[in-house]
Formats: structure tokens, C-alpha cells, sequence
């Protein structure tokens, strides 16, 4: 119907519809497309406005800490401001477009994880991913890669009981950074639809509620004006923080059983460059034949990465774990170093291919990062936004068996390439550097996760929360364990799960 | 950056290219320090129980999989090479 500024509106307006989606991101915006032109009549919530402006991001003010074990605390304060953008698209605004869904694995309950487990498969995701990737016009993942003959797409030769697999990644242009025209549209114009309207500048400071029911919201602007909404069915979608963020500040809504904002997970990057003593992060490949499967000439392009499925995982004890394999310059070595490099690889390409040369190309690798209920959000009642609203603690905790079990993972998969006569791998950080050597992803899942107990999950297996039985959560804070892929297209594919729901639950109405 | 070759390995490994003088006397000498037992005679005798002909290869790679299967690993600047892979650098640095 219409895209409005709620500034623009007489003070103390009231906003009634059947279903208020708060938050206007990739996940409330994936919402409303589906349900344009249905007979339900919808009120899109954003925050910021069309771009991203300082005033409206610096409501996402908040502190950040970094723990892990054996390593020094490290605070990163500015992260709750950078890492996420409030305007119409949200973060898809900087999103780079990467996509891959969860592997089976991931849904899988793994006893030697604590809190794993989905209430549903992958198999049964299958259909949603399949929409979300039509959605964002990309091809799909099916569960069974195609092969191909062509000799530089060859997966690597790891044997079926190592349990490393090629795990695919696409990229997206619907982002901000990839097409801009492209990505407008996605959230624009979706407005169009008779039975949508989209509110900007209206941050939902308060969900009300009578005992399970909510009630109302109301609704903040900068410039000092009060609002108030009310629908039938509200659906949360502001993000992996600021979902917990709302629900706190809203008397500890869905709160009963102190799950709301624990168990914070968010993916870290590993890698490190060489120096004086050691090689970096690097795989000295053995076959004659280049790698484009995992490392195509364009960075963006359609690649694999190194998974470890679940028969890996169980092998080792580990969680989700992979190599992400890339072109580097490696000029800059320290010409010892690299003299020891070419040699090494030299001698593995003979011995295991019979190659005089070794193919050089850089990695980072990436870990599951386990549920944990000291990894969490809560709220700062002494520091709060222009709005009145606490701002937000996230202590991000890793625990020993992150570390232990990257560990693991990269010596199994050192095994693995070596014993299948594909290469060898180079990993030379210590357990006390691994945590200042890592880069922090944008990624934050779990504080709201998915369970059918009340008492092990914060909303139900539709998304529903426990404690009031006309609100649900979108987003990756239903997650309830993390994988590593970018979780851009799960939480669409969630959505769109969500969507039908709604659907299917109104027409029972 | 250009490396100097080392004529002589191909005597002691028909099969292996022509490897960094440095880094091999480098990389053998990191295998020995945790092997300080090991002689020239008993790693020839290890790596080469049948002598140096062209099935001395397929041997060498059989061994240095058996290695990584059991998890005998040498670590030398953060890679993950067999113990096989070690003792070899080890011969070839002796014997130049």
C-alpha cells in the first residue's frame, strides 16, 4: 500500500492490522512478501529509514566482550553498532551475498554436543530452502551435489570414511554491496501490495501483554513522538540481538525459564599470515589439475568449501568444521620460510602424485560455535538510548571445547588430505592466539532458540514463542545450534516455514 | 624466489625433483632433534627395505598414508607432514 514515515504521523496515532511485523530487515521484509495480496492486512515496523543514517544506528549502541578459554578478554565494543544496519533491508544493506544452507549435520542432535538438535531436519527444510533460493534468485542446493567431469571441478579425493565432503557456497546479488537496483527492489517494492504498509522510523520500544497474550506495542521516534500498535499476531524480527533486546525490555517477556538471550553464538573466521619462524594458514595441494571447485580465479563465484559432515564429526568428537580455500600471493614470506614451503610441497606432490610441483593456495578455517548458556545478552539498566530503551552486554563466551575441537578438526582434515595423497596442510597458531588471530562475522544466532520444551527453548518449533501465543520470532535467534555457513538463507528459509504457518493458521481460524 | 638444486638427491631418491639443499639440511634436521637415534644406515633401512628402484615410490606413499591413517605426524613451521615424510628429509640431508 504504502511506505510511511511514522514522524509524518499526527502524535499518539494508532496503528491496528492483523499481523505487525517489527522490523523491516531480510527477514520481516521476506515475511510480508509472501503474505502480499493474502486478506491479511500488515504493518511492516522499521526502525531507520531508507538508508542507513548515525542517529537511528547508534540506538544499537551497547557493549561487547570477547572470553575464551586461556586467552585475554577482547573487547569489542563497536560491534553491536557495526555489525548489524537498521533501515528498510537491514543488514542486507552490507550483506555480501554469500549463501549455503545448513548442512545435515547441523540439525542433527550430536550426544557429544551438548544442547544440539533441531526440531526439524534438513530433509524436511528442503522445500523452504529450495523458495528462499527462488527468492533471491540464485540456484538451489539440493541434498546430493551433481557431479561433473570437468577436471578442475573434481572434488577433492578425501575416501568416505574421513567424512569431509564439498559443501557449496553461492553468492547473492540481492545485497547492497552486490546490486543495489537489484536489492531496492527486493525491499521496496513489496510496499505495493493493497494489504501492505510499512512504517519507517517507528522503533517498537514495548510489547504489552495480558498474562500470554500481547497486546500492543508501542512505538517510538526520534523526534519525540509516541504511537501505539495493535494486531492479532505480531512477529519479531529485529535481529539476533535486538530480538532479546525488546523481549527483555519488555518485562522479560518469554523469559520465564532464563533462556532469553543466552546461549549467543556467533562464527569466527581463523587464520594467520606467515612470519619469521612459521608458515600462515596454507594448503599445499598435490594434484597437477587447479582447484576451482574451492578456489575459482573470482572471489565471488560459486565455490565449495571443506565440510565435515556428520560422520567426520562423529569420528573426531568435533563439531561442524570447514576450510575455505582461496588464491594468495604468498610473495611476501620470509624467503626461509618459503624455501621450506616449496620443498615440502614439492616432496608431497611427488610422493603423492607423482607431480614435481605443489599448488599453493591460502585457507581460513571456521568452527561451529557450541550453545552455551554463559555465552549470552543482558541488559545495562544504567546505560540506555535516545529512546529510553537499555542498551545491551553481549559477553561471547568460547568455551575449551571450541578450541580443543578446532584443534582436532584441522589435524583430522591434515590427516585426511595427507592420507588421501591430495596435499598437506599448514596451521601454526597456538591455542593462546587463536582467539586475537580470529575475525568476528556479522552472524549472531541462538539467544532465542527453537525447542519444543518450554523449559530448553524460548519459542516452539513454528517459531511461536512459549510464553505468549500471538507473538513469534524471526530470525537467526531461533537457531538452535549455529553451523558456520552464513545464516542469510536459513533464516529465509525459516521465514518462509513461518509464512505457511500463518498462513495455514488463519485459514483454521 | 629461485631455488638451488641439489644434484645429488636424485642419487639417494631416483624419484623426488630436485629439492632446496637449505631446506631439505632445515627440514631433516627439525625430524632428527626429535630422532636423535636415527643414522643414515637404519633410515635407508626404513625408507628403503628394497632398494632405491622405481617401486621405492609407491612404497614411500603407501607408508606416509599408513602415517597420517595412525597419526603419526611431524609438524616442521606449522605443516603437518608423515613421519615418513620427516625421516626422508632427515636421509636426504645426511646425505648430501
Amino acid at each position: 500500500m504504502a511506505i510511511i514515515d511514522a514522524r509524518a504521523l499526527p502524535d499518539a496515532s494508532h496503528l491496528e492490522a492483523d499481523l505487525v511485523i517489527i522490523g523491516g530487515g531480510l527477514a520481516g521484509i521476506t515475511l510480508a512478501k509472501e503474505l502480499a495480496g493474502s486478506p491479511l492486512k500488515i504493518i511492516v515496523l522499521e526502525s531507520g529509514g531508507l538508508e542507513m543514517e548515525p542517529e537511528t544506528q547508534a540506538l544499537y549502541a551497547g557493549s561487547c566482550v570477547q572470553k575464551a578459554d586461556g586467552a585475554k578478554d577482547r573487547p569489542l565494543d563497536n560491534y553491536p553498532v557495526q555489525s548489524r544496519v537498521r533501515a528498510l533491508g537491514g543488514s542486507g544493506h552490507v550483506w555480501g551475498g554469500k549463501c549455503g544452507p545448513l548442512d545435515p549435520a547441523d540439525f542433527a542432535e550430536r550426544p557429544w554436543i551438548p544442547n544440539s538438535g533441531w526440531p526439524v531436519t534438513r530433509e524436511q527444510m528442503q522445500g523452504y530452502y529450495d523458495r528462499a533460493c527462488d527468492l533471491l534468485e540464485i540456484d538451489r542446493f539440493p541434498l546430493k551435489r551433481p557431479t561433473t567431469t570437468a577436471e578442475a571441478l573434481q572434488p577433492l579425493a578425501l575416501d568416505d570414511e574421513d567424512g569431509f565432503f564439498p559443501a557449496p557456497r553461492v553468492f547473492a546479488r540481492i545485497s547492497g554491496r552486490a546490486d543495489k537496483p537489484a536489492f531496492d527492489r527486493f525491499r521496496t517494492q513489496f510496499a505495493d501490495a493493497p494489504n501492505i504498509t510499512v512504517y519507517l522510523y517507528a522503533n517498537v520500544v514495548r510489547i504489552r501483554r495480558e498474562r500470554d497474550i500481547v497486546t500492543g506495542l508501542e512505538v517510538a521516534c526520534l523526534d519525540g513522538k509516541r504511537h501505539t500498535a495493535k494486531a492479532a499476531r505480531y512477529v519479531l524480527a529485529t535481529g539476533g540481538i535486538e530480538n532479546v533486546r525488546l523481549l527483555l525490555a519488555s518485562d522479560n517477556l518469554g523469559n520465564r525459564h532464563d533462556l532469553v538471550g543466552r546461549f549467543f553464538q556467533g562464527h569466527l573466521t581463523y587464520s594467520n599470515d606467515s612470519d619469521t619462524q612459521r608458515e600462515g594458514s596454507a594448503f599445499a595441494a598435490s594434484r597437477a589439475a587447479p582447484l576451482d571447485l574451492y578456489a575459482p580465479a573470482q572471489r565471488i563465484a560459486p565455490h565449495c568449501v571443506i565440510g565435515a559432515g556428520l560422520a567426520a564429526q562423529k569420528r573426531m568428537q568435533t563439531g561442524n568444521f570447514t576450510a575455505t580455500l582461496f588464491r594468495a600471493n604468498f610473495s611476501n614470506t620470509d624467503p626461509t620460510i618459503a624455501a621450506d614451503t616449496q620443498t615440502l610441497g614439492k616432496g608431497a606432490a611427488k610422493l603423492d602424485r607423482g607431480q614435481d610441483q605443489s599448488n599453493l593456495l591460502g585457507f581460513f578455517a571456521m568452527t561451529e560455535h557450541f550453545p552455551n548458556p554463559d555465552s549470552r545478552i543482558t541488559l545495562d539498566p544504567d546505560q540506555r538510548d535516545a529512546l529510553g530503551t537499555p542498551r545491551i552486554r553481549l559477553t561471547w563466551v568460547h568455551g575449551k571445547k571450541d578450541f580443543e575441537d578446532l584443534e582436532r578438526s584441522i589435524d583430522g582434515l591434515a590427516n585426511a588430505l595427507g592420507a588421501s595423497g591430495e596435499g598437506r596442510l599448514c596451521w601454526s597458531l597456538r591455542r593462546d592466539e587463536l582467539l586475537a588471530a580470529s575475525s568476528a562475522s556479522r552472524h549472531h544466532m541462538g539467544t532465542t532458540r527453537m525447542h519444543r520444551d518450554p523449559k530448553k527453548g524460548v519459542v516452539d518449533i513454528n517459531g511461536r514463542l512459549h510464553e505468549a501465543r500471538n507473538l513469534y520470532v524471526a530470525g537467526s535467534s531461533v537457531f538452535p545450534t549455529s553451523g558456520i555457513v552464513n545464516p542469510t538463507l536459513t533464516i529465509l528459509a525459516l521465514t518462509l516455514r513461518l509464512a505457511d504457518h500463518l498462513k495455514s493458521e488463519k485459514k483454521a481460524a | 624466489m629461485a631455488l638451488a638444486a641439489a644434484p645429488g638427491f636424485s642419487a639417494a631418491a631416483p624419484s623426488l625433483p630436485d629439492l632446496d639443499r637449505n631446506a631439505v639440511r632445515r627440514i631433516g634436521q627439525a625430524w632428527r632433534d626429535s630422532h636423535p637415534e636415527a643414522t643414515e644406515r637404519t633410515l635407508s633401512a626404513r625408507l628403503f627395505p628394497a632398494g632405491r628402484g622405481p617401486e621405492a615410490l609407491p612404497a614411500l606413499r603407501a607408508a606416509v598414508a599408513a602415517d597420517f591413517r595412525a597419526g603419526r605426524i611431524f609438524i616442521h613451521r606449522g605443516w603437518r607432514l608423515s613421519d615418513t615424510e620427516g625421516a626422508l628429509f632427515a636421509l636426504l640431508a645426511m646425505e648430501t
